[in-house]
C-alpha cells in the first residue's frame, strides 16, 4: 500500500515537472499532473488484476487521452497539452535501461526481455492515443 | 478582406510563420494544417492547400483572381514541446477565424507569441521534479531523487548550449547521456548509498524521446505517414544514441572499477 502511496505521488510529481518543463500555463498545470497521477492509479489497478504489461498500458493511456480530450473542451485549449503530462508516468524510461544495463553486461536473453517490454509499452501508448482518437473523429463526423 | 496581390503575399507569409511556430511548439501535423487553412478562408480565400511534413511547409491560397499564390517554407526545428505559445497561437487563430484582425495587427501579434519563449526558471525546475520524481517513482530513495535533480540540471545546462550549434539532436542526446552516466557512475562510486539505475533512469526520462515517438505514431494512424514516419525514424535515432551514450559510460566505468 506504502509503495502505492508511493508512486502516485511521485507519479504527480514527474507529471508536473514535465507541464512545467514544457512551458503548460499555471491555470493548467494541477489538472494535468493529476491526469497523470490517476491514469497510473488505472495502470495499477489493472496490472493488480490481469498482470499483462500492454493491456495495463492500453487502459491507462485511454484513459490519460479521454481525460485529456475532456479537459481540452472544459479548459478550451487543444487536448495535446494534456496528453503529454497524462501518458508520461507510463513512458518506458526504466525497461529501456535495463535493457540497456543488460547488453552492456552480455546478458542478451535479458536485453531481449526489456527491449520487447520497452517496445510493448510504447505500442501500447500510441495504441490507447489512437483507439481514443478514432472514437473522436467518428463522433465528430456524425454529430 | 485582402483584396491586393501584395497584401495577399503577405498574408501567405504570416500564415507560414504561424503554422513554423506552431511545428516548433510540437502542434500535430493536421493542427498545423488545418489551422492554416482555416485562417486563410476567415481571410477571405476561396480555396486552401497547406501541404505541412516536419521539414516544409507548402501553401497554396487561391483568391479567385487570375493566378493562386503559392508560397514554401524550410522547417529547421520542428521537435520542440512549448504548450505556452502552443496555446497562445490556438487563441490568436480563434479570435482571427472569428473574426479577422488586420495584417499589420496580425504581423505584431504573431511577433510577440515568438518572442515569448518559457522563462529559463521554469524549465529548471520542470526538469528538477521530472527527474527527481521519476527516480523514487521507479523504486530509488530520496538520496537517489536528489542526485537525479541535480544531474538534470547538468542536462539542462548542455541541452541549452547545444541549442545554439549546428549539432543534431542525436549528436547532442550521445554526448549529454555519455556525459551524465560518466558523472552519475563516479559518483555512486563515491558515494556507495546511491542507486545508479534509479539516476539514471530519472535522468532518461529528461531525455527519452517518448512523446516525440507517441507523436509520430499519431501522426501515421492520421494519415500523415511521410511526417510521422521521418518523426518514427528519428526518435528511434535519439533513442539510440541515447542508449549509446549511456552504454558507453557505463562500460568505461565498469573497466575503471
Amino acid at each position: 500500500m506504502k509503495q502505492i502511496m508511493i508512486q502516485l505521488v511521485t507519479a504527480f510529481i514527474g507529471s508536473l515537472g514535465f507541464g512545467l518543463l514544457f512551458g503548460l500555463r499555471t491555470r493548467h498545470l494541477l489538472w494535468a499532473a493529476l491526469g497523470g497521477m490517476i491514469a497510473w492509479g488505472i495502470y495499477l489497478w489493472v496490472y493488480a488484476r490481469i498482470p499483462e504489461l500492454f493491456l495495463a498500458n492500453l487502459c491507462a493511456s485511454i484513459f490519460a487521452v479521454t481525460y485529456a480530450e475532456l479537459m481540452a473542451h472544459l479548459r478550451k485549449c487543444p487536448a495535446t497539452l494534456f496528453v503529454v503530462t497524462g501518458v508520461v508516468p507510463m513512458v518506458p524510461g526504466s525497461s529501456l535501461y535495463y535493457a540497456m544495463d543488460c547488453a552492456v553486461n552480455g546478458d542478451l536473453e535479458g536485453a531481449a526481455i526489456y527491449g520487447h517490454k520497452t517496445l510493448a509499452v510504447a505500442l501500447a501508448i500510441a495504441a490507447g492515443i489512437s483507439f481514443v482518437t478514432v472514437c473522436r473523429e467518428l463522433r465528430a463526423r456524425r454529430g | 478582406m485582402v483584396s491586393t496581390v501584395e497584401k495577399q503575399t503577405e498574408l501567405a507569409r504570416c500564415l507560414l510563420d504561424m503554422g513554423a511556430l506552431l511545428l516548433d511548439c510540437g502542434a500535430e501535423i493536421s493542427r498545423v494544417e488545418d489551422t492554416m487553412c482555416r485562417m486563410g478562408k476567415a481571410y477571405g480565400a476561396r480555396h486552401m492547400e497547406a501541404f505541412v511534413i516536419t521539414s516544409i511547409i507548402i501553401l497554396t491560397m487561391d483568391f479567385g483572381n487570375e493566378d493562386a499564390i503559392t508560397e514554401t517554407r524550410r522547417i529547421y526545428s520542428s521537435a520542440g514541446n512549448d504548450f505556452y505559445r502552443l496555446e497562445k497561437l490556438n487563441e490568436l487563430s480563434r479570435s482571427c477565424c472569428a473574426s479577422p484582425l488586420p495584417l499589420t495587427e496580425l504581423r505584431e501579434k504573431l511577433e510577440h507569441v515568438a518572442a515569448g519563449k518559457k522563462p529559463e526558471k521554469v524549465i529548471l525546475w520542470g526538469s528538477i521534479l521530472a527527474a527527481g520524481g521519476f527516480a523514487v517513482f521507479f523504486g530509488g530513495t530520496i538520496w537517489d531523487s536528489l542526485a537525479a535533480a541535480a544531474f538534470s540540471l547538468l542536462i539542462c545546462f548542455l541541452q541549452k548550449q547545444f541549442g545554439n550549434t549546428q549539432i543534431g539532436t542525436a549528436g547532442s542526446n550521445l554526448f549529454i547521456s555519455f556525459l551524465s552516466g560518466l558523472g552519475v557512475g563516479a559518483l555512486c562510486e563515491l558515494l556507495p548509498m546511491l542507486h545508479m539505475d534509479k539516476i539514471l533512469i530519472g535522468d532518461i526520462m529528461l531525455l527519452i524521446p517518448g512523446i516525440a515517438m507517441t507523436n509520430s505514431i499519431r501522426n501515421i494512424l492520421g494519415g500523415n505517414t511521410i511526417s510521422g514516419a521521418v518523426r518514427l525514424l528519428e526518435s528511434l535515432i535519439w533513442a539510440a544514441a541515447l542508449a549509446g551514450g549511456f552504454m558507453t559510460a557505463m562500460l568505461i566505468i565498469e573497466l575503471a572499477v
